[in-house]
């Protein structure tokens, strides 16, 4: 477009950064079913509010895109649609396969079994590339709880993953944890696991 | 596991959710238009939950207001509400921006007190949801290298909102199917090959000459039900701000106040100054629009008000008798604007019978810039009013 306002040039360099990577944030959340409607509705939302949106915008968009999924998508239909994505980027493996990718497909099951608030941190973090600080701004939550919360579900991934009968590389020790004990002991008090 | 979980979980993450992957050309176009199609200005929304915050407003006659588009109606409503010559299957309203009852000539107000009285009389009461349904047709271009031609996209929505604070909404939205215009438009389709699917150019408003790009199908789309949370503060209307179902219950029935409530939410003017500026009186227009076309859950006496309001106004004309878009026959009542894309009539079309106002048009009376391929008095778009009413339940 050749001349575009202000307001729409900044916005249109928005939507070119960071659209794939909401879009994949819903994806990874809700299924490709409904990803295509997040991302319309969530930009939406940012042209609505153009004047509020920060740099960098992607913690605030997908902030957006969370809201969007938790109204308007039930949670058990998230789930399924996860489940679903999973056997398009999971199908089990023909046969021996290498270590390598035996690890990714275990994890990528792994992934299925957890709680959705894990799941969402993981995301965050490994697929989105956002900073401890960033996802926790995504969640609504303070980067310290963030952290804690990461580490649990990092934690409860390995199990998963450890857990799948396709992996046969066995258990090993992740971070500082030994496999169950039921809570964290790296010096986060109670309060903060809320 | 030979290494940390999070390294090897992303690089597990499937290549297509890779940020760099492309995005589809035409996916890229139609989203930019629609999310830039469904709000005018940066709209600053208080509080916190964006979602939250969406603004629900029926763009009435008044495209001239545009942007003001329910969250919901996210298919570029706005763009050109109103329209429809002679698509298909609805005889289509009047060709001419006179009316189809020569001979006859009606004062706007008689019109307008008329419906009042009408309306007043209207029996309600509130149940468990308000219920509503919209079908709205939107004329566009399609620029075919073989010739331009003119397509009616056609879509209806519906909603249910309680009638008390908290709970849920549902929005029923769906596509039903777009087709050529008018008999010539149908011949330019074939010269194209009869595509089934039409990109066509949208005007960002009908007051600018700027385009953006969307698609439509001439298939109907399947329907699609969702859910949007009504806000905390229960504010999910729009008549210059933010408003509650409990505030547009408690609007004033009498003319004057209503008018002085009104402008009380007129941001930008002052209603206690004693120079009232002339733009005021086509924004009351534009609001009190949304409270006769039955869109909102305003009582009947508010309805009444509303209309007398109208009346006093002396900037709505008469057009005598007319067909809205879905073929109802109604009486009109009109402003004129003049924009860079033409002279535009806004309509209202009302059931003398009842006083609910059938359907709000846009019809371009002298075409320029954008709009300058149609001939005169042919319909931008429309917005007919199909169902409002209280109900006890919505769909599951």
């Amino acid at each position: 477009m050749a001349d575009q306002a202000p307001d729409e040039k900044r916005f249109t360099a928005i939507y070119d950064d960071c659209r794939q990577r909401v879009w994949a944030y819903a994806v990874s959340r809700a299924g490709r079913q409904v990803a295509d409607e997040v991302v319309s509705e969530t930009f939406a939302v940012a042209w609505r509010r153009r004047r509020d949106v920060p740099d960098p915008a992607l913690p605030w968009l997908l902030g957006v895109a969370r809201n969007v999924l938790r109204d308007d998508h039930k949670a058990e239909t998230r789930r399924a649609a996860f489940t679903a994505e999973l056997a398009r980027w999971a199908p089990p493996p023909p046969g021996d396969v290498a270590e390598e990718v035996a690890e990714r497909l275990a994890v990528l099951r792994a992934m299925a079994a957890l709680p959705e608030g894990d799941r969402e941190i993981l995301i965050l973090v490994a697929w989105q590339g956002l900073t401890p600080r960033q996802a926790a701004r995504v969640v609504g939550c303070s980067p310290a709880a963030l952290r804690v919360r990461l580490h649990r579900a990092r934690r409860r991934l390995v199990r998963a993953a450890e857990g799948d009968p396709t992996n046969a590389v066995g258990p090993v020790a992740v971070g500082a944890v030994a496999p169950p004990p039921v809570r964290p002991q790296v010096g986060i008090t109670s309060k903060e696991m809320s | 596991m030979s290494g940390d979980v999070l390294r090897i979980l992303a690089e597990a993450r499937p290549a297509e959710l890779h940020p760099d992957a492309q995005v589809d050309g035409a996916i890229r176009e139609a989203e930019l238009a629609r999310a830039m199609a469904a709000g005018s200005g940066p709209e600053r929304e208080r509080g916190r939950g964006a979602v939250q915050e969406r603004r629900r407003f029926r763009p009435v006659w008044g495209l001239s207001l545009a942007g003001a588009a329910t969250a919901a109606a996210v298919a570029a409503a706005v763009v050109v509400a109103p329209g429809g010559g002679s698509e298909g299957a609805h005889p289509g309203s009047g060709t001419a921006a006179g009316g189809d009852q020569a001979g006859v000539t009606l004062n706007a107000n008689t019109v307008l007190l008329a419906a009042a009285d009408k309306a007043e009389g209207q029996p309600e009461q509130a149940r468990a949801f308000w219920h509503h349904k919209t079908v709205i047709r939107q004329s566009f271009l399609v620029d075919a290298p073989s010739g331009p031609y003119t397509v009616i996209a056609l879509s209806s929505e519906e909603e249910w909102v309680p009638g008390k604070p908290g709970g849920k909404q549902r929005v029923r939205q769906q596509d039903l199917g777009a087709k050529p215009a008018r008999p010539a438009d149908v011949a330019a389709w074939k010269r194209a090959g009869s595509p089934g699917t039409f990109k066509v150019r949208v005007p960002v408003s009908p007051k600018l000459k700027a385009v953006k790009t969307a698609e439509f199908k001439v298939a109907q789309g399947s329907p699609s039900l969702r859910n949007a949370t009504v806000p905390a503060d229960g504010k999910l209307y729009w008549l210059g701000r933010n408003v509650s179902m409990k505030q547009l219950r408690a609007l004033p029935t009498d003319p004057a106040r209503l008018k002085a409530e009104l402008l009380r939410w007129y941001s930008g003017h002052d209603t206690e100054s004693s120079s009232v500026p002339m733009k005021s009186d086509a924004w009351l227009v534009v609001v009190a629009g949304s409270l006769v076309n039955g869109s909102l859950p305003v009582t009947p006496g508010v309805r009444a008000g509303a209309f007398r309001m109208l009346a006093g106004l002396g900037s709505v004309r008469a057009i005598g008798k007319v067909r809205d878009a879905q073929g109802r026959s109604g009486t009109a009542i009109a402003t004129t604007e003049r924009t860079p894309n033409g002279v535009l009539e806004q309509r209202l079309i009302i059931d003398p019978a009842t006083g609910n106002a059938l359907a709000h048009e846009t019809i371009v009376v002298k075409p320029a810039g954008v709009y300058a391929h149609l001939p005169a008095g042919a319909l931008l778009g429309s917005a007919a009013t199909i169902a409002n009413d209280w109900t006890d339940s919505m769909p599951g």
